[in-house]
């Protein structure tokens, strides 16, 4: 899934670039919202039975 | 193209996307928090609707053709702004990747128990994708045309289930009960606060809400209230609420045991389908909504490239948000609908109050 992620930023990013390119801010936003994805999916690919937000919750709560 | 929307297919966006949450989460967590008189709990629930119908109604018309963000500027200045706006995009995000979750788990419980979360939630990345990029309107035309025959099909199924109701699981309720019953009414109020979509599409109503369009929003939060309170009833009557307690989704196993006048049987995979279309609905939604905060954190010249990164991180954290029925059940009652509270009430209703006050004061830029 990660690989058919990648094509599709790619074809994102190819298909927008007259707007991505126009202000940087745009450019800094989908990078940085890219990489985000991108580190949380090879984080699921290295480590997939990582303890989820609500069981850590839970721990924390009891 | 026209991008305005109309107040009627914001108020019908809200009603469909509160679907899903009565029929799947609201009566098992009022029979969980106040056992046999949770269904009073939906009448309670007014008492805080009506404040926040009354807030979001004089935002929207002290500040025509504002959305939330510029009538915040307005209020509380741009820093406070900001730091709010942030606020929401956290909230937002978890409870995208919740509604992806949640999704993926009511199909496995329903309909297919051995097929992965990761299928379904593609699969539905997909149909969001081509709604969104045919434009945020398209979700709420079709959230307009979808749910009149949703209604029909819901007052159906109270019809079937009317002579399987018991009323000894319903009565008696005493005093003692009331005090339970006002506590879980925030988990109709959860839902119930999903009116607010309007103050983040408020920039694309028109400038002027007659009195008409008024009462629609006023309608529409009642027909919430009177949907949550049937559902309720008819759950408790039929399943019980000791049996809709500890099941995920109660409402399904209601609709298990009635049928058309003994003709037509096996209801409830259409209930999974409307629980499904409320999902796509809502989903298209807090996505339009999410990467509408981006934009305003950030100041972006448009939204539409947000789509594709969004997707990627809202798919992964949907996994680590919670990976089973159980801590998703945890979650959504013990953190989703408390923090529901504050970004659907409190937030709107102390800007309405800011509002209230500098009205006269406030210089408008039109």
């Amino acid at each position: 899934m990660m690989i058919v992620f990648a094509v599709l930023l790619i074809a994102s990013f190819i298909r927008n670039k007259e707007t991505l390119f126009s202000k940087k801010r745009n450019m800094a936003v989908f990078v940085m919202l890219s990489a985000i994805g991108i580190a949380l999916g090879i984080v699921d690919m290295i480590r997939p039975y990582i303890p989820s937000i609500a069981y850590a919750i839970e721990k924390y709560f009891k | 193209m026209n991008n305005q929307l109309t107040v009627r297919q914001v108020v019908y966006t809200y009603l469909f996307i509160s679907i899903s949450p009565v029929l799947r989460q609201i009566p098992s967590a009022l029979a969980m928090d106040a056992g046999k008189s949770g269904y009073l709990s939906p009448v309670w629930s007014v008492l805080l609707l009506i404040p926040l119908v009354y807030a979001i109604l004089l935002l929207i018309r002290s500040f025509p053709g504002l959305n939330l963000y510029e009538v915040m500027v307005q209020l509380g200045g741009r820093v406070l702004a900001k730091l709010v706006i942030f606020l929401y995009m956290l909230w937002t995000l978890l409870l995208l990747s919740a509604k992806l979750n949640i999704y993926a788990l009511t199909l496995q419980f329903t309909l297919m128990p051995k097929t992965g979360n990761g299928l379904f939630m593609q699969v539905m990345l997909i149909l969001v994708f081509y709604a969104l990029y045919k434009g945020g309107k398209a979700v709420f035309r079709f959230s307009e045309l979808s749910l009149g025959p949703v209604f029909l099909v819901i007052a159906i199924f109270c019809v079937c289930a009317l002579a399987k109701v018991r009323t000894d699981y319903l009565l008696p309720v005493t005093v003692l009960n009331l005090a339970d019953t006002i506590t879980a009414s925030r988990h109709v109020l959860a839902a119930g606060g999903n009116i607010i979509t309007a103050l983040f599409f408020a920039d694309r109503l028109e400038i002027y809400l007659s009195g008409r369009q008024v009462k629609k929003l006023w309608t529409g939060a009642a027909s919430f209230i009177i949907l949550s309170l049937i559902v309720t009833i008819l759950t408790f009557g039929i399943t019980g609420a000791s049996l809709a307690a500890k099941l995920p989704f109660p409402f399904y196993i209601t609709v298990k045991s009635i049928s058309f006048f003994n003709i037509f049987e096996r209801f409830e995979v259409i209930v999974t389908l409307i629980c499904m279309l409320s999902d796509y609905a809502a989903i298209c939604v807090m996505f339009l909504v999410l990467s509408r905060l981006i934009r305003w954190l950030f100041a972006l010249s448009q939204e539409r490239f947000l789509f594709v990164p969004l997707a990627v991180v809202v798919y992964y954290l949907s996994f680590f948000t919670s990976s089973t029925q159980f801590e998703h059940d945890f979650l959504y009652r013990n953190v989703i609908v408390n923090l529901n509270m504050v970004f659907q009430y409190f937030l709107p209703m102390f800007f309405g109050f800011i509002c209230l006050f500098k009205r006269k004061n406030i210089r408008k830029p039109y």
